[in-house]
């Protein structure tokens, strides 16, 4: 109750402020669900205890979508070269092995034991929030990778997702002439960053007239799963001339069936998005066409320097009115530029 | 009698006319990309895995027993292979040594199944529940986690190729077949299903008989995961995940019983081959996401239940003609 009097309290507060004119300018992303509102802030309770990492012993919680992933894998590994020096901060990954059930789970385990920051893949932004507000309101502050929490917190740290559906768009565009017929694997459909991706490809294809997009199957973000969708795909569409892959495993599947069925080498333009080492390794002996690679182990570097920023500032996720954001550099990995991606940023 | 032998019998061949049908209607509503060699040998390939792995689990179903293991073993013995063949330099001879090395962990790991089953009398759900997860654990600690690559050289490529996998499935499957219908060794494995006390009382050796099936389910799982690493040209502790799922969905959908002591190969295939030609239709007819599991499901109720039905019938005649005869 008490809680509830004082978020309102707030809330009128923030209104007031409003209506008498110093209104936060603020940029809307498509994706963006803000369940404060407009310019308000969560004005939550936060039991922060201020530390300071780099003297007294923390301990960070990774919780990994699926640990078995390159991705989710160079993010570890990210976090661990960030605060391999201190010996004072101690970092623990979890495997929610694609249940967000299971991380609902791990983000209580994680409370429990009094974690002074949670780096967190949401699998299920809406399933999650909750457990984030948990987090939060304990006094951990909790920083997202690439899958948001539908509810306010201390940051996210992402790749782009419709940008880059934009960027392999246009590129691919313009690798078949502007023309002709396209397909769209896709992940599993609802989560965020797909649909995302998904939305700036079509939004940007949308401005080629001719070039159509015939056809789009879920494989779920596996390889062998892709393998069988694009070997359906050649039987239907014989003139298909560029496929794009939510990510780049199911990328590296398309190109695979499309060798084997003789079409290989680049006659079907090929994409994919993350910029995982095999993907990159495919671009370079024309494989793929391309994607767009994002450096995952900075990106969870970036994410513990956040975590341990959080931790030993006085701020509070309550102060704050949306989720800040840090956006990875995309980079549009073909074979002219893939030679730019140095190899020690290979993930 | 005599003119009862005549009759077309629906019942013996209802999983053929199911079969038959779905061609059909699939040729119908797609005529230009579905009957075509490419299209049909992608329907085998994307079922050979499962249909290679049901050949050899369906021993286990017929004992009455179930291995939640398949996929994490399956994984294993990917990742096996893949480490072997890149720690010989992609070699020929990395290959060779590649597949015995998997073949080994599944023969071994069919053994401490069967092992654990017979000698200490834990139900084969919980040995395969927990070894489920020592399999996974051995493949992250191999892997460290990672996905393990491996392009060449083209002996390891071409066993996951369309037309190899294919030609292993049919003779590991026709293989399989005698195993079961011809032999010794298959009609004890029926006995010991259908009632372990009475196979044992007739002098079966019921423990080597549970143990031997074991062993060929590890071996067909294993298998599975060298064609599936061939296929997708990596391993990874998770490669495989999903696979104890439809391995058991093929043969219950093809009439394995999971009591034990009923079901037949070419039922267990007839599931997988079902399986695979549902969802290239759905495929080909361009069914979002969003509904193909729907679509599925009906079908796959529609079909299960035409063909029960006809072996219910089947069933009832039989008993009023042993009615009749009384």
């Amino acid at each position: 109750m008490k809680k509830r009097i004082l978020t309102l309290a707030l809330t009128a507060v923030m209104a007031i402020g409003l209506l008498s004119g110093c209104t936060l300018q603020k940029t809307v992303r498509v994706d963006k669900h803000s369940p404060a509102g407009e310019g308000t802030a969560v004005g939550g309770v936060s039991n922060k205890v201020k530390v300071d990492p780099y003297t007294e012993d923390v301990k960070i919680a990774y919780i990994a979508h699926d640990l078995s992933t390159p991705n989710n894998q160079a993010w570890l590994e990210g976090i661990e070269r960030e605060t391999s020096s201190w010996s004072n901060i101690t970092v623990q990954s979890f495997n929610a092995e694609s249940s967000a059930e299971t991380q609902v789970q791990l983000m209580a385990d994680a409370i429990n034991q009094k974690f002074n920051a949670i780096i967190v893949q949401c699998s299920d932004g809406t399933a999650l929030a909750p457990s984030v507000e948990q987090a939060e309101e304990a006094g951990i502050p909790v920083i997202t990778l690439n899958l948001d929490a539908d509810t306010v917190h201390s940051a996210l740290v992402m790749a782009p997702d419709y940008d880059a559906g934009r960027m392999a768009a246009d590129k691919m565009a313009e690798q078949i002439g502007e023309n002709g017929n396209i397909a769209i694997i896709q992940g599993v459909p609802g989560l965020h960053r797909t649909d995302n991706l998904e939305k700036g490809f079509r939004d940007t294809i949308a401005n080629y007239p001719n070039i159509k997009i015939v056809d789009a199957q879920s494989a779920s973000f596996e390889k062998e799963k892709a393998m069988t969708v694009m070997n359906s795909f050649l039987q239907s569409h014989p003139d298909l001339k560029g496929v794009f892959a939510i990510n780049d495993a199911m990328a590296e599947g398309a190109a695979l069936a499309a060798e084997s069925a003789g079409k290989g080498g680049g006659q079907i333009c090929i994409w994919g998005a993350d910029g995982e080492k095999d993907a990159l390794e495919m671009i370079e002996n024309g494989q793929l066409s391309g994607t767009i690679y994002t450096n995952s182990w900075d990106q969870g570097s970036t994410a513990a320097k956040i975590a341990l920023l959080m931790m030993s500032s006085e701020y509070s996720y309550n102060v704050l009115t949306e989720t800040p954001e840090v956006i990875m550099e995309p980079v549009v990995a073909t074979k002219d530029t893939v030679g730019t991606i140095d190899e020690k940023d290979r993930w | 009698m005599s003119g009862e032998k005549k009759t077309f019998s629906v019942s013996k061949y209802s999983k053929l006319i199911i079969l038959a049908v779905f061609i059909l209607a699939l040729s119908i509503l797609r005529p230009k990309a579905f009957l075509t060699v490419g299209n049909i040998s992608n329907v085998l390939w994307s079922v050979s895995v499962i249909g290679i792995m049901v050949s050899g689990t369906i021993y286990v179903f017929l004992l009455g027993g179930i291995d939640l293991s398949i996929e994490t073993l399956c994984g294993l013995t990917a990742v096996v292979i893949v480490e072997v063949v890149t720690h010989m330099g992609n070699s020929v001879g990395g290959v060779i040594v590649g597949i015995l090395a998997a073949l080994g962990v599944g023969a071994l790991a069919g053994l401490l199944h069967g092992f654990v089953i017979t000698k200490f009398k834990v139900p084969a759900f919980l040995v395969t529940f927990a070894t489920q997860s020592v399999f996974l654990g051995l493949s992250m600690i191999i892997t460290n986690n990672k996905i393990v690559s491996c392009t060449k050289p083209k002996l390891f490529t071409m066993i996951g190729s369309t037309w190899v996998s294919i030609i292993l499935m049919v003779i590991i499957a026709a293989f399989s077949w005698f195993l079961l219908s011809r032999t010794v060794f298959g009609r004890r494995t029926y006995a010991v299903g259908g009632n372990a006390t009475a196979a044992e009382i007739s002098g079966i050796n019921v423990a080597k008989n549970t143990i031997l099936c074991y062993v060929i389910s590890g071996l067909t799982t294993a298998i599975g995961g060298i064609v599936l690493a061939s296929m997708t040209q990596q391993a990874m502790a998770s490669t495989g995940s999903g696979y104890t799922n439809d391995v058991i969905t093929a043969g219950v959908i093809g009439g394995v019983s999971l009591l034990g002591g009923q079901g037949t190969v070419q039922g267990a295939i007839f599931g997988a081959v079902l399986m695979g030609l549902l969802n290239n239709g759905l495929n080909l007819m361009s069914v979002p996401s969003t509904q193909a599991g729907l679509v599925k499901g009906i079908v796959i109720i529609v079909a299960v239940a035409f063909d029960a039905m006809q072996h219910a019938d089947q069933s009832r005649k039989k008993v009023r003609k042993v009615v009749k005869k009384a």
